[in-house]
């Protein structure tokens, strides 16, 4: 592709036509610097002057024990969700490869339509199934097992949370795998190879991509959530934002939700720059494909 | 790849069971929205269409059924343009500066949405901006571009460019050329942009729920409140409306697309 | 003709009403409004949500009716939502239903004081005015419990509330935003304070009290919430507004009250500082607290009417909640008023932090 650019940008190397891109871009990037910038500047500027300038809001959130417990289950609630999705959605990436067209559509369809179904809407499906008489208790209790707490718990938010992001977990993983080449496999086979051991050593870390990359827009994701943990969970499952929230809305207290919101944000960022290598590594191996 | 019976038996329960946990909670707002009570607990008790009847003669529910609806076209326009403009302006763009754009033009995907929506809230309160249709589809477009611009940009990446030239050394002005050969070779692209922009907005809560004002509410904003204040059984009628027209959307122009698909060459 | 007939009487009222709004304000009367006074105008009521804002917007279909006015309806009340609007000079809530606190707490900063010629109070019963507030109706919070799951040995008080040794079982508690001064004076009780005597420091000792019922408690956001709670039988006792309490009875629930020291409230109605037509959200308030309007609101909600001619007719279902029966009166716990107005920040706090998993 690159190699083509000189010929293929007739347009780029006429003299006057080097800003025409930039003035294309332009107006997305007004807009972006007016309604993402601003307000985020103004986030961080609040964090830091309200009540009064300097790093108190920030010394405050380190200084609670409530917050901290709330980063840290934050943390841990997006890992489990992540694991949780790794692993259902996995072998159901594999199957749409090994399926034919017709089983394969009904299967992008599973995954397409709740994911089209609004978010609140689905939302409430889990209040309904989850709640101490809902359907899930209900059939545990028909079936001779006692009730289980679901609402209202960790577990709960858990696996509400997991449906819901459970698409951004298959469709990276499926691109990937679409792309792997069976014959390899089957070469491995008939070189003696057990099917587990060719799966460990051929299959599995020509997948990894996908994982990665499925599973860092799946924690980044968890990680600011609020609509699904505020309708389901607890005080014992709060969340980051539920808190972000509270502090705004519920207490006006613009500089601590912000210096709480810079935290996250910050947060965000980090595991963004982290795993970007990651994911140039993949592109480059897609590109030499 | 060759697998044990027991394995291949195995992975197709493993992969229903996912099927199922994704599709079937959905489906128990159905039932729900024939209850005869005004109350959310399960199982519903008798039957009644009162909460479709509820939905379409509330003021309050088709109120904000219109909005999300007007809201989401003027959304699903303006990002679709803004989007396609850019994609166009980063594919002419070298290398280095595009992709810092690009990272840059996505950060609407991955800044968490109460950071973002306390952020915007803020300032539309100084702007006047709060409950005001402008202050909607500002918001909404922002985070409608990303999807509009990935998708553009994905059918401008398998675009020969050299088609736009041929079409210029053979007579055609920079217009022509675009509207006859640039533009019905992205519109694909640009159609999905345009339908996910429009979801986005439609669908779109958390920020909705900061600048919402009695005077302007969207649909998923009352049905937020709807849950959260009233435990009127509307919401699953709404519910069970979306998952139907969704279905039947997403089905067919699969099928669609199937089809066509299957006619060519 | 009839018509002229009509328009020729109208003009003739009109003048009339400019002639005396000239000379004299004219004396309001609860309950009444002019004939199409307010229209093309739009009001925001902004109140808790289900069965009670269901109740009071019935209460006003007539004055909507009658003024010609719009009304909208928002919630739940928050007072930092009001407290934003208020500061950034845009409010959007034209008359505000809060719990019995903020508008003594608030008042002249974001709750107006009122000017009674504006508005009929001769028949509110005594003693419920406040300067920057009318009663909006009483009620009560209620200990509700689980009858198949306490059968013979049921709750009794709130000692009994807060006693998880004796009563195992989930607990639910009022969590939508301001503490209850009333549940925190009985769990100080618990702890051996005073609650006459109470100080600052006192409310982190009544909200350890609160904190150790353990992890198993639920604290709902709205009343709506509480009410799917025991209709669905999550909690095994619940601090219940009465209204949700009989609702929640109504679809079938298995909970019985207890009534002993039910904690009385008095809810509000009140005019944010800011709002874009005072006069307009005065006759929203006056037309409220007309007899015909308070029956409506009781007969819904089984909230007792502050129209002392209001004579509701409630069925059996409704009538075991009320609050205003001699029996009920007399089992009533008045929170110490004095105590938590000037205290009710530093307790907000407190209390928030508790909601916060802490």
């Amino acid at each position: 592709m690159s190699a083509l650019e000189p010929t293929s940008h007739p347009a780029a190397t006429r003299p006057g036509w080097a800003w025409r891109p930039f003035a294309l871009a332009l107006p997305a990037l007004v807009l972006l610097a007016a309604v993402i910038g601003y307000p985020l500047l103004t986030i961080v500027l609040r964090s830091l002057s309200e009540p009064q300038w300097g790093l108190q809001n920030y010394a405050w959130f380190f200084g609670a024990p409530v917050n901290l417990t709330v980063l840290q289950r934050t943390f841990t609630i997006s890992a489990w969700v992540t694991l949780v999705c790794v692993i259902a959605a996995y072998p159901y990436a594999y199957l749409m490869t090994a399926v034919g067209p017709r089983v394969r559509l009904l299967m992008i369809l599973c995954v397409l339509i709740p994911f089209w179904v609004s978010g609140v809407v689905r939302t409430l499906s889990w209040v309904i199934l989850l709640q101490d008489s809902g359907v899930i208790n209900s059939l545990l209790r028909s079936a001779g097992f006692g009730g289980v707490r679901l609402i209202r718990t960790q577990t709960g938010v858990v696996i509400g949370m997991a449906q819901v992001l459970l698409p951004f977990m298959i469709l990276p993983l499926y691109s990937v795998m679409k792309g792997i080449d069976l014959r390899l496999m089957r070469a491995a086979q008939s070189l003696g190879a057990r099917p587990s051991r060719a799966f460990f050593t051929v299959y599995l870390p020509l997948s990894l991509p996908g994982v990665y990359a499925g599973a860092i827009i799946v924690f980044i994701l968890a990680l600011g959530f609020y609509i699904t943990p505020a309708l389901l969970g607890g005080p014992r499952s709060t969340m980051l934002s539920t808190l972000v929230q509270t502090q705004v809305l519920s207490l006006l207290q613009w500089g601590r939700g912000g210096a709480m919101g810079v935290v996250l944000l910050a947060a965000t960022f980090l595991l963004l720059a982290l795993a970007a290598p990651v994911m140039r590594s993949k592109y480059r191996e897609g590109g030499r494909r | 790849m060759e697998m044990k019976p027991l394995t291949r038996v195995l992975l197709g329960l493993v992969c229903l069971l996912v099927a199922i946990w994704l599709v079937a909670p959905t489906l128990v707002v159905v039932p729900m929205s024939f209850n005869a009570n005004k109350s959310l607990a399960f199982p519903p008790q008798g039957f009644s269409w009162q909460w479709y009847q509820n939905f379409i003669t509330s003021p309050d529910w088709s109120a904000s059924f219109l909005n999300s609806l007007k809201v989401a076209c003027v959304v699903a326009v303006l990002a679709t343009v803004l989007g396609t403009l850019a994609a166009f302006g980063l594919d002419r763009m070298k290398a280095r500066p595009a992709n810092l754009l690009r990272m840059l033009m996505l950060t609407p995907m991955v800044v968490p949405g109460v950071v973002l929506a306390i952020g915007i809230y803020a300032v539309y309160l100084d702007t006047r901006l709060v409950g005001t249709l402008l202050g909607f589809v500002l918001a909404h477009t922002v985070l409608a571009l990303p999807f509009v611009l990935i998708a553009v940009s994905a059918s401008l990446e398998v675009f020969d460019r050299r088609l736009e030239t041929a079409a210029a050394s053979l007579g055609a002005g920079a217009l022509t050329t675009f509207r006859t050969v640039t533009l019905p070779l992205i519109l694909p692209g640009m159609l999905s942009g345009l339908l996910f922009a429009f979801a986005t907005s439609f669908d779109e809560i958390v920020v909705s729920l900061f600048i919402t004002n009695p005077y302007l509410k969207t649909l998923p904003v009352q049905i937020f409140a709807s849950i959260t204040r009233d435990a009127d059984p509307t919401v699953a009628a709404v519910g069970t409306i979306l998952l139907f027209a969704t279905t039947i959307l997403i089905g067919g122009g699969m099928l669609l697309l199937g089809r066509e698909r299957k006619g060519r060459p | 003709m009839l018509k002229s007939k009509h328009l020729s009487l109208g003009a003739a009222l009109v003048l009339g009403v400019l002639a005396t709004a000239a000379f004299a304000q004219e004396k309001p009367v609860a309950g009444e409004v002019k004939e199409g006074s307010l229209k093309g105008k739009t009001l925001t009521l902004v109140s808790y949500g289900g069965i009670y804002q269901d109740g009071q917007a019935a209460a006003l279909k007539e004055f909507v009716e009658k003024s010609g006015a719009t009304l909208l309806n928002d919630g739940p009340t928050e007072i930092a939502k009001l407290q934003a609007q208020v500061e950034s000079g845009n409010v959007t809530w034209d008359v505000v239903d809060t719990d019995d606190l903020p508008p003594y707490v608030y008042c002249g900063k974001l709750f107006q004081k009122l000017d009674l010629t504006k508005l009929d109070i001769s028949k509110i019963p005594e003693g419920q005015v406040g300067e920057c507030s009318v009663p909006a109706m009483n009620y009560g919070v209620v200990l509700m419990y689980n009858t198949e799951k306490y059968k013979d040995n049921p709750p009794k008080s709130w000692a009994d509330f807060f006693d998880t040794q004796k009563f195992p079982g989930v607990r639910g508690i009022d969590g939508s935003g301001s503490p209850t001064g009333g549940l925190l004076e009985q769990a100080f009780k618990l702890a051996g304070g005073d609650p006459k005597a109470m100080t600052v420091a006192d409310i982190d000792k009544a909200i350890d009290v609160v904190r150790k019922l353990g992890p198993d408690t639920i604290f709902w956001k709205t009343g709506a919430e509480s009410q799917q709670l025991a209709e669905s039988g999550e909690a095994d006792m619940l601090m219940m507004w009465t209204g949700r309490a009989m609702t929640a009875v109504k679809n079938g629930a298995k909970y019985a009250p207890a009534w002993q020291d039910w904690l009385v409230v008095m809810d509000q109605m009140t005019i944010p500082v800011g709002v874009k037509d005072t006069d307009a959200s005065y006759a929203l308030l006056n037309a409220y607290l007309g007899k015909k309007s308070q029956e409506i609101l009781a007969e819904k909600t089984s909230y007792t009417p502050i129209n002392n001619d209001a004579q509701p007719k409630v069925d059996a279902s409704v009538a075991a909640f009320l609050t205003n029966t001699p029996d009920r009166q007399k089992q009533g716990y008045k929170q110490n008023f004095k105590f938590w107005v000037p205290n009710f920040a530093v307790a907000q706090e407190k209390w928030s932090a508790l909601m916060a998993g802490n």
